[in-house]
């Protein structure tokens, strides 16, 4: 890493440097932290956030936002321990299913935001409430129950390494490859920056801002994937907070409310400090709604900020 | 005429880059129509912006009623009785017209509630002063524009406004309403109110105005009384001295149609608009701000549909265009306002660069580095783009290296045609220089240029023909050694027309 890299991007080397403080400051105060089991218990929180926060750094880089993803998660784990309900021969078959699911939410929700010109906040908290009446309605409680082979999704280990994590780190670095190299990130970084300047450049913004809305939704329904393997069963609620807590990551990790500006690697670093510290509250024994609260300051004067910064 | 009610005296005022007003001097007495005329960017707007309070001036003074006055805020000069009546309304549609006339000033009663009584009373006499007797009942948004506009009008009123400002009322109604508006304001000015009447269009201010100011550049031409001076005379005050700007030999390329309109139609933007270029020529497209311009690029590239009429490029029929087929067909365009539709400001140099082509230099969708930065690379050369690095954020670079990127970015597509819209507005001379000598060498390499732009000499200096556009039409078409600055305004301004009366040549 040269210094022009550094300067060029001083606010996610920053948030880095916040991470890494934060770790060893938990890690000072509480013997527990850096222990492997803890550390270990951090990091599939992580898969689950980071999984859902990746798909809504696509949607807040094109000035759009998605509040499905939670109960997209939530239906996802309905379905899958539902569906599968303990024989292994299902799991192929449903794992299809309920990712062609997702990709047809993603897909109405980025069609009815081109198409009709409603905000993607109203669009996506419609779909929110459509998602999470078909889950309740298919499950009113816990239901449901996963395969044998459907546990390594969560809880296998490929040699010294957790299996989960192993494929966190892949879908990362392909994501930031997408991102940085591929004309599909080049699109969504224009079409967050200005629309009207990436329609006039003959971008198909219609087009890729569908495209991005599906890939949200694909990232929640990995991310429910991964939790009914990590629960073993279906929960109609389980991805209630995950609309909230799927943004705070992308903000906190410097991507822009105004679209266009930010990234995976940012993203990253946020959930890894909010998983941290939701770590850290439960060591310390704090109620985690503490963490609610700053969550919320975090997002409204973010948003705030941004605002100015427009003006 | 009667006393002096507003003297302006010495005002200046910049704006980063330019000097949009340098010392000017503008008074008005009672029961006068006082016209401000002048070209697009002369300054008109931002000297009645600084009398209406939206703008401080940087130096000068403001007498009125023979007080040194200085506004803080719009409100200060409302207060004052200066009110303006902007070409966009300040109208909540969903209100009638009575809660309109007095929004945010409702007579209240002694509990402080909405008097409603007085206020229909009062906005009833308001509107009889205007001799209309509209529906104090009606939603505004159910009007007609010349309706909406006697409301602006009478709102004007209610503030018992003493100078009321007109920023190109005759933009919006036309023909009968157009007459209505003038029987109100001369029953105005008989009234005793100043009305500074801001037109583009010379006919108007001959029909309506006592004196009138000419401003140029910024600077003040002179005021004089209407009935002192002819069309042609005023004119020439507007177009005033020329810039002595020297401009690249012409180059002769390849000449062959590539590009035929006709008949186009878009609302009142565009009616009935038909010409053609030719590879290896620049078309210079000359017209006032609202003419009509802009309409036609974005209409030629796809951005806006066309309601009727036809586009061929190379002869072809197409239909349902779109800026990705423009694209497709060979089009470039370098919008008029850089940063809404020009560049994506917080991105790179490389990454403006090269975004109408991402999907030339891509292979499975991935993006070829080694293929786009030598494309970049040889962009700055060629283009003399001053940027530290290809990865600067474009925001970053002055107006003139900005306006490079957009010029280079279409380059790099390698158009059959470039639309640029105003591609010298804002930049500095030396790059302006520069970019006349790209415009050259496209043409010579067979590339077809339209040219809008607001500045006579240029139009002149650089176009191999000059069509000129008045109210959404084609007012007449100029060769270069033809044309004069006072023949294309008298077209623009709608004084003459090329078939009608015929232009002086």
């Amino acid at each position: 890493m040269n210094f022009g890299y550094i300067r060029q991007h001083w606010e996610t080397v920053f948030v880095y440097f916040i991470l890494f403080a934060l770790i060893v400051l938990v890690g000072a105060t509480n013997h527990l932290f850096l222990s492997s089991r803890n550390i270990q218990m951090v990091l599939l929180a992580a898969v689950a956030l980071g999984l859902a926060s990746f798909g809504q750094t696509f949607a807040i880089l094109s000035e759009g936002i998605d509040l499905s993803v939670g109960s997209v998660i939530s239906l996802t784990t309905c379905l899958t321990a539902g569906l599968i309900n303990g024989r292994d021969q299902m799991v192929i078959p449903v794992v299809a299913l309920v990712i062609g699911l997702a990709l047809l939410i993603g897909f109405a929700n980025g069609f009815l935001i081109v198409k009709t010109g409603v905000s993607p906040l109203i669009v996506t908290l419609g779909m929110m409430s459509i998602v999470q009446g078909a889950a309740l309605i298919y499950a009113i409680g816990p239901i449901g129950e996963i395969s044998p082979a459907y546990y390594f999704l969560a809880w296998g280990k490929v040699g010294p390494f957790s299996f989960p994590v192993l494929l966190f780190g892949i879908v990362t670095v392909i994501l930031i490859y997408v991102l940085k190299r591929t004309t599909f990130g080049r699109y969504v970084y224009a079409l967050g920056g200005n629309e009207e300047v990436a329609r006039l450049s003959g971008i198909h913004t219609g087009r890729i801002r569908i495209y991005v809305y599906m890939l949200c939704s694909l990232m929640a329904a990995l991310s429910g994937l991964f939790l009914t393997s990590r629960m073993g069963m279906g929960e109609p609620v389980v991805g209630e907070h995950f609309m909230f807590e799927s943004i705070v990551p992308v903000l906190v990790g410097g991507t822009s409310f105004l679209g266009g500006v930010g990234g995976i690697v940012g993203t990253l670093a946020g959930v890894l400090i909010l998983t941290v510290l939701q770590n850290a509250v439960n060591l310390f024994g704090i109620s985690t709604y503490w963490l609610w609260i700053v969550e919320g300051g975090i997002i409204v004067s973010a948003a705030a900020f941004y605002l100015k910064e427009k003006i | 005429m009667g006393e002096t009610i507003l003297e302006m005296k010495e005002i200046s005022k910049a704006f980063p880059g330019v000097q949009a007003l340098d010392r000017v001097n503008l008074d008005c007495q009672r029961g006068e129509v006082h016209a401000l005329a002048g070209e697009n960017g002369a300054g008109k707007s931002t000297l009645v912006k600084i009398l209406a309070g939206a703008y401080r001036p940087d130096e000068g003074e403001i007498n009125l009623q023979g007080q040194e006055t200085t506004f803080h805020s719009p409100k200060d000069a409302q207060m004052a009785g200066v009110t303006i009546i902007y070409q966009e309304f300040n109208l909540i549609p969903d209100l009638n017209v009575a809660e309109n006339i007095f929004l945010g000033r409702e007579p209240r009663n002694r509990f402080g509630i909405v008097d409603v009584k007085t206020l229909y009373r009062r906005s009833k006499e308001v509107l009889a002063e205007l001799g209309s007797d509209m529906d104090l009942f009606r939603k505004v948004k159910t009007l007609s524009v010349a309706q909406q506009q006697t409301v602006e009008i009478a709102k004007a009123l209610a503030l018992d406004a003493d100078i009321i400002i007109m920023d190109e009322p005759s933009s919006v109604v036309s023909g009968k309403e157009l007459e209505g508006l003038f029987r109100i304001i001369l029953s105005l000015r008989d009234s005793g109110k100043a009305i500074i009447y801001i037109s583009h269009r010379i006919d108007e201010i001959f029909q309506i105005a006592d004196r009138v100011t000419v401003l140029k550049d910024g600077q003040l031409v002179d005021t004089v009384k209407t009935e002192d001076v002819d069309k042609q005379g005023l004119i020439s005050m507007m177009v005033g001295r020329t810039f002595a700007e020297t401009f690249p030999p012409r180059e002769q390329g390849e000449k062959r149609e590539i590009l035929r309109l006709e008949g186009v139609c878009r609302g009142r933007k565009l009616r009935d608009i038909s010409l053609g270029v030719r590879s290896g020529e620049i078309l210079g497209i000359a017209g006032l701000g609202g003419s009509g311009r802009t309409e036609l690029a974005r209409a030629i590239f796809g951005a806006d549909r066309i309601e009727k009429g036809t586009i061929h490029f190379d002869g072809e029929k197409v239909k349902n265009l779109t800026p990705r087929t423009a694209i497709a067909r060979g089009v470039g365009f370098v919008t008029e306002d850089r940063k809404q539709e020009g560049i994506i400001h917080n991105q790179s140099v490389k990454f403006n660069l090269t975004l109408a082509i991402i999907d030339k230099i891509q292979r499975w969708t991935l993006i070829q580095n080694q293929k786009e930065k030598a494309i970049c690379d040889k962009s700055v050369a060629q283009f003399n783009i001053a940027t530290p690095t290809l990865e600067q954020e474009v925001q970053y670079l002055s107006g003139g290296n900005q306006q490079k990127v957009i010029l280079a970015k279409w380059v790099n597509a390698n158009p059959k045609l470039v639309i640029m819209d105003e591609p010298t507005r804002g930049i500095d001379v030396g790059a302006k220089a520069e970019i006349y000598n790209l415009m050259r060498r496209l043409v010579k390499q067979g590339t077809g240029i339209i040219m809008i732009s607001s500045e006579l000499p240029e139009v002149i200096g650089m176009s191999d023909r000059i069509v000129v556009m008045h109210d959404g039409e084609i007012a007449g078409e100029l060769s270069p050694s033809e044309a004069t600055e006072e023949g294309i305004l008298a077209l623009a301004a709608g004084v003459v027309r090329q078939n009608g009366e015929g232009v002086d040549s």
